[in-house]
């Protein structure tokens, strides 16, 4: 402190404690924040291919519904998970696999076959039977898995 | 524009009266075994900041304790340490704290006219204790599970009374689910309210009377 006489023991101590005590609370804060954003930021592993059933129960040009469980680690905890997906296909040689969550919020849809639509009971969604908005509020239409067909058994890859 | 702001707020709440009582008080001179009261405040602050980051993930039944706590050791960001800091925390604050009480004793500081001070140290030390008990049965694992029934057992022993007591004390005749619910409500509210309670009386009357100094020979 020679060259810099203006600097009094005092204000050198309030520097060097505010110094090392924003040190100390960095210590804390940045681990802290990981802490609590760490599981956010982990990438879902994917489930991988799943195995719906049987190419023969899908009706042609009608959505078949198909529901399968899945096993999902959510923190500690390893949670069964029923996976609902409408099955539609035209030629019985191509098939698209449509999610049953509705774009809108996240409702449930359902397919009702006297009507030919995909209905969403909360806000009045409607979808055709290839998942496109008829209308409702739906900003998209119904997403859409990768469907393969091994041995005549559908697979779609899950998220 | 920092001093203004810290003008304005001191010409309304008085806050500069407050930060020179408490951090720019006369002291007389002392040595370093007089630091030990500011070392179990900031453990203190330690064990708060990460048993409030612990309980976010944290969870105090018997299907979810252990499983939970080996998330957070392993899978969680930095959780080994947060965990960590609280695990050597706790052993280091009751070393500290009693190492302070040590001092104050040997330097005969709990006299006149710091008796009151004395006695919420007193408590605040079993306050201590019962934090290192209560959370010493929360990760669930099975050095926690028999050493709390070792340790309740304690309650136990009087003569006609203690089996109720060793009952209240475990919620039951056998260590449970609701043992672990008391133990973790008992660790996370009632002994962290009481302990800051007491923690401020305790400073108020430090800072308010002023700290004793080293006793001279003869004394």
């Amino acid at each position: 402190m020679k060259e810099n006489k203006e600097v009094s023991r005092r204000d050198f101590m309030k520097l060097a404690i505010s110094a090392i005590g924003g040190v100390i609370g960095m210590a804390y804060a940045i681990p802290a924040i990981g802490y609590i954003v760490g599981p956010a930021l982990k990438k879902d592993q994917g489930q991988g291919w799943i195995r719906l059933g049987s190419t023969g129960k899908v009706e042609t040009s009608i959505p078949t519904l198909f529901k399968v469980k899945i096993q999902r680690q959510t923190g500690w905890i390893t949670t069964e998970e029923e996976v609902s997906v409408y099955v539609l296909t035209e030629n019985v040689r191509d098939y698209i696999a449509m999610s049953n969550v509705c774009t809108h919020l996240g409702c449930r849809i359902r397919w009702i076959t006297e009507q030919n639509k995909f209905f969403c009971p909360c806000h009045n969604g409607i979808f055709d039977k290839e998942g496109n908005v008829v209308s409702g509020p739906p900003p998209r239409p119904l997403d859409r898995y990768k469907v393969k067909v091994e041995n005549d058994q559908l697979f779609i890859l899950g998220g | 524009m920092g001093i203004k702001l810290a003008d304005w707020l001191d010409e309304r709440v008085g806050w500069r009266e407050v930060w020179r009582a408490i951090f720019l008080r006369n002291i007389p001179k002392v040595n370093w075994f007089y630091t030990l009261g500011s070392a179990t405040l900031f453990l203190a602050l330690n064990q708060a900041i990460t048993g409030i980051l612990l309980t976010v993930y944290y969870v105090p039944t018997p299907d979810h304790a252990y499983d939970s706590v080996q998330y957070i050791t392993t899978q969680v960001t930095a959780g080994w340490l947060i965990r960590g800091l609280h695990h050597w925390g706790a052993s280091a604050m009751v070393v500290v704290v009693v190492l302070h009480m040590l001092r104050v004793i040997f330097y005969g500081a709990y006299k006149f006219p710091r008796e009151v001070t004395w006695m919420t140290g007193v408590v605040l030390l079993l306050v201590v204790i019962g934090f290192g008990f209560t959370g010493y049965l929360l990760p669930w694992d099975q050095k926690a599970f028999w050493a709390t029934t070792v340790g309740t057992r304690i309650v136990g022993t009087p003569p006609i009374i203690g089996d109720y007591l060793l009952r209240i004390l475990r919620g039951g005749t056998d260590l449970s689910a609701v043992t672990l619910a008391r133990f973790y409500g008992a660790h996370i509210w009632a002994l962290p309210a009481t302990l800051a309670l007491l923690i401020g009386v305790h400073l108020y009357l430090v800072i308010k009377i002023g700290i004793s100094a080293v006793p001279k020979k003869g004394e």
